[in-house]
C-alpha cells in the first residue's frame, strides 16, 4: 500500500484539486459579476475583455462558467459523497448482519437498479420540482444501490476472513468490528467506485439541468447554460460551447483521476 | 502500452458517439427529403410544408374546430375556414363570405351573404347553413356566447337577420374572430376535423403533431395553387430552424430571435407586420404584496422594456405603453405610464417602508420579504426572455423574483394565492375594436381577470362603451380605460409582437397580416 504515487496520479490530483478550489473560491476568480445584465453587451464575441464572450443578457460567459463550476462540481461532489456514505453504511450492515434485513434491503435496491437511471431520476426530479438540490436528491435516490452492492459484497468477503473471527473471539462488538476491521479493508474499492462515478454524476446532473429540472434561472449551472444557449449554436456558438467545454474538461479530469486511483490501489 | 491502448479506446469511443449522432441525422433527413421529393414529382403536384411552434394543445389549439376553445385560430390560419367578413391591413372590415351588413336598429343586424360560396364538400353556404353554424357556436363556445349575446337568428335565402339580447355595437367584429369561421355543422367535427369554405381541406389531424391539407377543388374564390400542404407542429425553436435550413419545411412561424441572422440572406424571405399581440404582466390582487400600490408601481418602473425589445427581441417588436399598439387611433402614446427608472422605483419602495434591513439586497417590510412569484410559459419564446430580464432589473431594485416558466402555467394561475405576477401574450385588439381586451381581462366577470382586479370606473366605462356605436367615441372611452388600468398598475404592457414568418425564397403569397389570423390563402404558391 505504501507505494510511491505515480506521476499521473499527482498530476490529476492537482488538476482535480484546482477545479474544486476554483469552484470554492469562484467569487474571487470571476472578472465580472456573473449575474449582472447589460443588454448593450449582448452576444459579444470572445475578446480580451470577455474571453468567452457574453450571452443574450450581456453577462460575461467566463464569469458564469466559473460560478457555474460551483453548482456543477460542488453539487456533484456532495451528491457522490452522500451516496457513498449512505450506500456504504447500508451495504455493510446488510453484509455483516445478513438475514431478513439483508433480504429486504437488497430487494429494494434491486427495485432501483431495475429502472433506467436517468429516466427514474427525471420522474423523481419532476415530482420534487426544479432546483439543483432537488436534482441532487433525485440522483441520490437512484444511485445509492450501486454502493451498497459493492460494500455488501466486499463486507461478505472480509467477514469470512480469520482476523474477523479473531476479533470476535477477542470480544469486540459488531460496531467495533465494522469500524476497526471491515471499513478500512473495503475502503479501496468504494473509493474507486465513487471516484469513477464523479464524471457520470456530473453528466447526469448537467443532463437534468439541461432538461430544466435542475438549476433554475438565473443560477449559472453548466447544464442549464447549455440548454439556454442551444438555440444559438449556429449564430453565437460561444454561449453553448463555453459551458460544454467546461463540462467536458471536468468530466475527463475526474474520470482520469478515478482511473489512476484505481491503478494505484489495485495494481493488478 | 496501456496508455496508448487507452487513448485509442478513447478516440474510438468518441468516433462511435459521433457516428451514432450523424447516423440519426442522415437517416431522418434522407427519409423525409425522399418523401417530399416523391410528393413533388408525382403528377407534378405542388406540396407545401409549414412549421409552426404554436399549433398544439398547450396553446388551446388541439384541433381545427373553431367551436372548440382557440382552435379557430388553426382553422383560419391554415385556410380551412373563413369568416363572414375579414380585416384589412388597417383592421377594418371587408366582405368575405358575406357581402354586406346593415345595422337595422340597436338590437338587429342584417347580413347579406355572397352568392356562390360553397363549402369544400360542395354544399352551398347559404343563410340556413350560417345560421346552423352560429347557433352551434353559441351553444358550445362560452366565450362566443358571451361576446355575441345572440337572441335569435333568421335565415332567408342569402339574408341573415341576427337579433341580440343587448346592444352589441361590435357584433360583426366579433363574428370575425377565428371562432366565427363558417363551417358546415352537418358534416360534424369527428376527430376535430371540420368542413369550411376555405381554400384547403383537412385530410388528417394529429394533435400537437401535424395537419395534412389538400386543395379545395370546389373553392369559390379562385383557383388554389398548392395541391397538398402539411403543417408540422415543431415546438422547439432550434428544431424549427434546422428544419427550415435542411428543407424539411418551406416556411416557419415562431422562429427564435437568436436564429434570425441565419435566414437574413437571399435564400429566404421574411414577411412581417406589427400586430396587437401584447406581452404583458398581470398583477394578482389576491396577493398581499401585490395589493401594495407602491409594489405594483415599482414593478412597472423596474422593467426595461426598451432593452427587452431592442436587444432581446433583436428589434422585432414594438415597445408597449398601453394595451394597444401605435397603429390604432386609441393605441400607442395616447396614454401615459411608467417607464424604466430603477432609481425612482427604489425611492418609492423606500418611502412605502420596503427597506433592506439585513443587507442581502432584498427589501423587507413587517418581516415579509419582497418576493415576487413570476409565472409565465415557454411556448411564446419572448416570455422566458422577458422573465429573466425582469428578474435581473428588479433584483437591482430589491425584488426577489422567483421564476416559474412552465407549460403548466394555467393550473398555477387558476389558484388565487400561488402567484404574484403572470406574464403572458394576448392579442388585445383581435377584432379591430378595443373592447375585446377589456371584456376578457379587466371586468369583474372577465374570464382572464385572473388577478381579481376591480375598479368601479372601469366597470362604468365598460357599460358606457357597450352602449356606444360610434367607433371614434369608443376609441375615446378605450383611452380612458387604458389610462385607468395603467394608473392602477394592474397591467404592465411590455411590448407588441412584430409577427414574422420566414419562408424559402421560392415561396410566394405567404403574407403576414396584422390580425395574425390569415396565413394560407389561395394565392400561396411555391415556384
Amino acid at each position: 500500500m505504501n507505494r510511491k504515487p505515480s506521476k499521473k496520479l499527482i498530476v490529476f490530483t492537482v488538476l482535480a484539486a484546482s477545479l474544486i478550489l476554483a469552484s470554492i473560491f469562484a467569487d474571487w476568480l470571476c472578472p465580472y459579476d456573473p449575474y449582472e445584465q447589460d443588454l448593450s453587451l449582448s452576444y459579444n464575441a470572445p475578446s480580451l475583455a470577455h474571453i468567452m464572450g457574453t450571452d443574450t443578457y450581456g453577462r460575461d460567459m467566463f464569469s458564469r462558467v466559473i460560478i457555474g463550476a460551483r453548482a456543477s462540481i460542488l453539487s456533484t461532489l456532495a451528491l457522490v459523497g452522500v451516496i457513498t456514505v449512505l450506500g456504504t453504511i447500508v451495504g455493510v450492515i446488510c453484509g455483516y448482519f445478513g438475514g431478513k434485513v439483508d433480504l429486504v434491503v437488497m430487494r429494494i435496491s434491486d427495485f432501483f437498479l431495475a429502472f433506467p437511471g436517468l429516466v427514474f431520476a427525471l420522474a423523481v426530479a419532476a415530482l420534487l420540482g426544479g432546483g439543483i438540490s432537488n436534482a441532487v436528491i433525485a440522483l441520490a435516490v437512484i444511485s445509492w444501490p450501486k454502493y451498497s452492492r459493492v460494500a455488501r459484497s466486499q463486507t461478505l468477503s472480509v467477514k469470512a476472513q480469520s482476523f474477523i473471527q479473531a476479533a470476535k473471539l477477542a470480544g469486540d462488538n459488531p460496531g467495533q468490528i465494522i469500524i476497526r476491521h471491515i471499513l478500512p479493508n473495503i475502503f479501496g474499492p468504494i473509493l474507486v467506485t465513487s471516484m469513477l462515478d464523479i464524471g457520470t454524476m456530473m453528466m447526469e446532473l448537467a443532463g437534468l439541468s439541461f432538461l430544466g429540472l435542475g438549476a433554475q434561472p438565473p443560477i449559472a449551472e453548466w447544464g442549464s447554460m447549455m440548454s439556454n444557449g442551444r438555440s444559438m449554436l449556429q449564430t453565437y456558438p460561444w454561449v453553448v460551447l463555453s459551458p460544454g467545454i467546461a463540462i467536458f474538461i471536468s468530466v475527463v479530469i475526474f474520470n482520469l483521476l478515478g482511473d489512476t486511483v484505481r491503478d494505484y490501489l489495485d495494481p493488478k | 502500452m496501456k496508455g496508448i491502448k487507452k487513448s485509442i479506446a478513447f478516440v474510438m469511443a468518441m468516433a462511435l458517439t459521433l457516428s451514432v449522432f450523424t447516423g440519426c441525422g442522415a437517416k431522418n433527413s434522407d427519409s423525409e427529403s425522399a418523401s417530399t421529393e416523391t410528393n413533388k414529382s408525382v403528377d407534378g403536384k405542388k406540396t407545401f410544408t409549414f412549421g409552426d411552434t404554436t399549433f398544439n394543445a398547450e396553446n388551446e389549439e388541439a384541433n381545427i374546430d373553431p367551436h372548440d376553445t382557440y382552435c379557430g385560430w388553426a382553422c383560419i390560419r391554415y385556410g380551412i375556414g373563413e369568416t363572414l367578413f375579414k380585416f384589412n391591413d388597417n383592421m377594418e372590415l371587408e366582405p368575405w363570405v358575406a357581402e354586406s351588413y346593415e345595422n337595422v336598429d340597436e338590437l338587429t343586424w342584417k347580413v347579406v351573404l355572397k352568392d356562390g360560396v360553397t363549402f369544400s364538400n360542395g354544399k352551398a353556404c347559404d343563410a340556413a347553413a350560417v345560421k346552423a353554424c352560429i347557433e352551434d357556436l353559441v351553444a358550445v363556445h362560452e366565450r362566443a356566447a358571451g361576446d355575441l349575446a345572440i337572441d335569435s337568428i333568421e335565415a332567408d335565402g342569402n339574408t341573415l337577420t341576427i337579433k341580440t339580447q343587448t346592444p352589441k355595437p361590435t357584433l360583426i367584429n366579433y363574428l370575425c374572430d377565428p371562432y366565427g369561421c363558417i363551417i358546415d355543422v352537418e358534416s360534424g367535427n369527428a376527430d376535430g376535423i371540420v368542413v369550411g369554405t376555405g381554400p384547403f381541406v383537412c385530410t388528417e389531424l394529429v394533435t400537437s403533431d401535424h395537419l395534412n391539407l389538400v386543395k379545395n377543388e370546389n373553392y369559390w374564390n379562385g383557383d388554389v395553387k398548392i395541391d397538398e400542404a402539411t403543417v408540422l407542429t415543431i415546438s422547439d425553436g432550434d428544431t424549427l430552424a434546422l428544419a427550415l435550413q435542411n428543407g424539411d419545411i418551406d416556411a416557419a412561424y415562431g422562429m427564435a430571435y437568436a436564429n434570425y441572422p441565419l435566414f437574413e440572406n437571399d435564400q429566404y424571405t421574411f414577411t412581417g407586420t406589427p400586430t396587437s399581440r401584447a406581452f404583458y404582466c398581470q398583477m394578482n390582487y389576491n396577493s398581499p404584496i401585490i395589493k401594495d400600490d407602491a409594489v405594483r408601481k415599482a414593478l412597472a418602473l423596474g422593467i426595461d422594456k426598451e432593452g427587452f425589445v431592442n436587444t432581446l427581441l433583436n428589434g422585432y417588436g414594438y415597445i408597449g405603453v398601453g394595451a394597444f399598439p401605435d397603429n390604432f387611433a386609441f393605441g400607442g402614446d395616447v396614454v401615459k405610464t411608467e417607464s424604466y427608472d430603477p432609481e425612482a422605483a427604489k425611492s418609492l419602495l423606500e418611502e412605502a417602508g420596503w427597506v433592506d434591513s439585513d443587507g442581502d439586497g432584498i427589501r423587507e417590510k413587517d418581516g415579509k420579504t419582497l418576493t415576487i412569484r413570476w409565472i409565465s410559459y415557454p411556448s411564446r419564446q419572448e416570455l422566458p426572455l422577458l422573465a429573466e430580464s425582469a428578474q435581473a432589473t428588479l433584483k437591482d431594485i430589491g425584488f426577489d423574483v422567483q421564476l416559474n416558466v412552465t407549460a403548466d402555467h394555467g393550473t398555477i394561475v387558476a389558484e388565487k394565492d400561488t402567484w404574484d405576477v403572470y406574464a403572458a401574450a394576448f392579442v388585445t385588439c383581435g377584432i379591430g375594436d378595443p373592447m375585446y381586451f377589456f371584456t376578457t381581462h379587466c371586468l369583474d366577470d372577465s374570464s382572464k381577470n385572473r388577478g381579481g382586479y376591480h375598479n368601479d370606473n372601469i366597470q362604468a366605462l365598460a357599460e358606457e362603451m357597450n352602449n356606444t356605436f360610434d367607433s371614434a367615441e369608443r376609441g375615446d372611452i378605450a383611452v380612458k380605460m387604458q389610462q385607468q388600468i395603467l394608473d392602477d398598475n394592474a397591467f404592465i404592457f411590455c411590448s407588441f409582437l412584430r409577427m414574422s414568418m420566414i419562408a424559402k425564397s421560392n415561396v410566394t403569397g405567404l403574407v403576414a397580416h396584422p390580425s395574425d389570423y390569415y396565413e394560407f390563402t389561395a394565392d400561396l404558391d411555391i415556384q
